[in-house]
């Protein structure tokens, strides 16, 4: 269908100017409309780093992010709100649901943000509140439920303006395993119905498996860009876009494990596989042999 | 107006924090109402005394000594001037109380006492006998009556500039509000004055006048200069003579104006520290609604809002409280005339407001530069 919804070449993100952290590096990869996939990697290994760039909440030091055939680089601040607005949905590990508002109020935000009329956002508010399983609470302080309520009305509020694409950072990381596995249930029904993409940062390797792309980041690069890859390990590269990539050799098992075996933890000594692998995906990245990581100048 | 409705919300949740602003703004505006009628009323009854019960403008003769001749064109252009509320002729000379070996100069002006009157409010400040102006008789000030033991129905023997002598009979002794008056002043017919001048009855010393706005008198002189009518005469009038008056009320002015400042730039302070701390307080929800897309500007008017609503209604209360302390300090009964100056209220309301709206200038910017990436990184 035309464009893809997101592409991103060549990003880079390095953070200080005196003491220089280098959070993300060559990372290149695209992604088109109504997928469901997820980011994984070690903690610091630049995750958040990747979902807030590609959110327009950060920006990069290198490379561009390109939000449905819009060169991100290029616009403004308001524009870059207006595109957050119009085309994002973020989920939160932390809900981050304003206090002074209402259950229904949160959700209808992002809407009033968008200039919509109160009384249609209300009314979708409610179609969405109902959807997700909060009816009767749309009155309620957003202080007044539970963790895992609040991370929903943080989902509904996030789907409210009908985003393209929902970015989610570690949505569950403050829930328990009943509320994680509602809240994916519920990533996965919306995505069915309403076609919307997802992109789901996560270091639980047995939700990221749920999903139908896994993209593995560790030291701040992309190492790893499958889609369906551990549900047929035997296939190592069974991919079909054209910016689809191989998994690392050590990513795929040696053979006949399970569907459910856990991604192989990023190489704990990362830095010493790289210089004989091309561990990577995209372009760009393989162009830089040595593997920074977060590397301390 | 999104901006209004969470600030609005803001607001709200914090009760206490939103009443302690209102209340700051409250009692400074209060403090600058009170503090600035009582000042203006001071001023206005200090005025009054002063000049109240005098010509504020003066029409004579440019030739010292000549009469006016109050014609009826003058009289016409002199009451149809907008300024001036009263024109009494008058005729004035000096002459000398003799009793005994002691005497006493007194400045003696001649008219009809109700024309007199409203300037002088003989008749209302009588404080023994009943004024009358009749030929023959004289109203003379209390000291000047108590110093010579005259009393109402007393014979008075004047001595003229020119040497002759006259009796008058004292009608009324009146308090003028000032010593100088009292000792000084005294009032007969104006036939006995045009006989004692040697005026036709047109003929008058001077047209005392007095104004709507006393400090409006330079304007109203002026105006009357240039009128055809008034060739060949002269007009003062009394700010020219009164200069260590008006120094002292433009000392007492000046010195209103700095606390009211003073009072202002406390108000200020207080409002922009609190505007601060709330802006700090809400530094995370301003991160969230700009990561859903509000834009800079209107996160950056929540806290323009807050301080115009907290300014509009702290302010609201403010005049409510002056004007209220006011009126009850007029009731407790001073010996000035206290009224809220409504002008003035409305200026310090609208100063309040701007002051207000001025201090949340530093948290808006703040608010409108918040990078969202902040919050959401902190977590
Ligand atoms: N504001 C910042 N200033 C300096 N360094 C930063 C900043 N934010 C992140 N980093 C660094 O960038 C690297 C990537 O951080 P990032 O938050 O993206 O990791 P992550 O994969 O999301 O980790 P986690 O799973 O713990 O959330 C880390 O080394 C981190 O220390
Ligand atoms: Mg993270």
């Amino acid at each position: 269908m035309g464009e893809p919804l997101l592409v991103a070449e060549d990003l880079g993100k390095t953070y200080g100017t005196e003491v220089k952290t280098v959070a993300l590096q060559g990372v290149s990869f695209t992604l088109e409309r109504g997928e469901f996939a997820s980011i994984v990697g070690q903690s610091g290994s630049g995750k958040s780093t990747l979902l807030n760039l590609i959110g327009l909440l950060d920006t990069p030091t290198a490379g561009s992010v390109a939000l449905d055939g819009h060169d991100t680089r290029r616009l403004s601040g308001n524009d870059r709100a207006r595109l957050r607005n119009e085309l994002l949905g973020f989920v939160f590990q932390f809900h981050h649901l304003l206090p002074e508002f209402s259950v229904l109020e949160n959700v209808v935000m992002p809407g009033l943000i968008g200039g919509g009329s109160a009384a249609t956002l209300r009314a979708r508010a409610v179609e969405v509140l109902g959807l997700l399983g909060l009816d009767g609470l749309e009155e309620k302080n957003a202080n007044q439920l539970s963790g895992g309520q609040k991370q929903r009305v943080a989902i509904a509020r996030a789907l409210l303006n009908r985003p393209a694409l929902v970015l989610a950072d570690e949505p569950t990381g403050n829930l328990d395993t009943v509320n994680t596995a509602a809240v994916y249930d519920l990533f996965r029904t919306i995505h069915r119905e309403l076609g919307t993409a997802f992109l789901i940062v996560t270091h639980d390797r047995a939700v990221a498996q749920q999903t139908d792309r896994i993209l593995e980041v560790a030291d701040g690069r992309l190492v790893q860009d499958v889609r369906d890859a551990y549900v047929s390990p035997a296939t190592p590269s069974p991919v079909d876009g054209d910016e689809a990539t191989e998994p690392l050799p050590e990513a795929s098992p040696s053979g006949g494990e399970e569907a459910t075996e856990p991604l192989p933890e990023a190489s704990p000594d990362g830095g010493e596989h790289a210089a004989d692998e091309p561990a990577v995906s995209g372009p760009g990245a393989h162009e830089e042999p040595e593997r920074g990581g977060s590397a301390h100048v | 107006m999104l901006s209004l409705r969470i600030a609005a919300r803001f607001l709200r949740k914090s009760p206490v924090q939103s009443g302690l602003i209102a209340a700051g703004i409250a009692f400074g505006i209060g403090v600058q109402v009170f503090l600035g009628s009582l000042i203006i009323s001071l001023q206005e009854s200090l005025v009054d005394e002063t000049i109240g019960s005098s010509p504020q403008v003066t029409v004579s003769s440019a030739a010292e000594g000549e009469p006016v001749t109050y014609t009826e064109v003058l009289q016409r252009t002199l009451e149809g001037h907008p300024g001036v509320t009263t024109v009494v002729p008058t005729r004035a000379y000096s002459a000398i109380y003799r009793q005994g070996d002691e005497s006493a100069p007194l400045q003696v002006t001649g008219g009809e006492l109700q024309r007199l009157d409203t300037i002088y409010d003989l008749s209302g400040r009588v404080t023994a006998g009943e004024a009358s102006l009749e030929a023959g008789e004289v109203v003379v000030g209390r000291d000047f009556a108590a110093e010579f033991g005259l009393e109402p129905g007393a014979r008075l023997t004047l001595v003229r500039p020119d040497g002759t002598a006259d009796d008058e009979t004292v009608t009324a002794v009146v308090d003028f509000g000032a010593a100088a008056a009292n000792r000084s002043l005294a009032f007969v017919a104006g036939s006995t004055a045009a006989e004692v001048l040697g005026q036709e009855p047109d003929e008058y010393t001077a047209v005392h006048l007095q104004v709507d706005d006393v400090f409006g008198s330079v304007a109203v002189a002026d105006e009357l200069a240039a009128e055809p009518a008034l060739e060949g005469l002269t007009v003062s009038e009394w700010q020219a003579e009164n200069e260590d008056l008006l120094g002292a009320l433009q000392a007492q002015s000046s010195s209103s104006y700095t606390i009211q400042f003073f009072v202002l730039l406390a108000v200020a302070l207080g409002i922009a520290s609190t505007l601060a701390i709330s802006a700090v307080q809400k530094t995370r929800q301003i991160g969230i609604l700009k990561a859903m897309g509000m834009k800079d500007r209107g996160a950056g008017r929540i806290f323009f809002w807050q301080a115009l609503v907290l300014g509009a209604g702290g302010a609201a209360f403010g005049v409510l409280l002056g004007v209220v302390l006011i009126l009850v300090f007029a009731q407790v009964g001073t010996t000035i005339a206290l009224s809220p100056q409504w002008g003035f209220t409305g200026i310090s309301f609208v100063v309040g407001v701007a002051v207000a709206v001025l201090s949340s200038i530093i948290p808006s910017r703040r608010t409108s530069r918040l990078d969202p990436i902040e919050v959401i990184q902190g977590g």
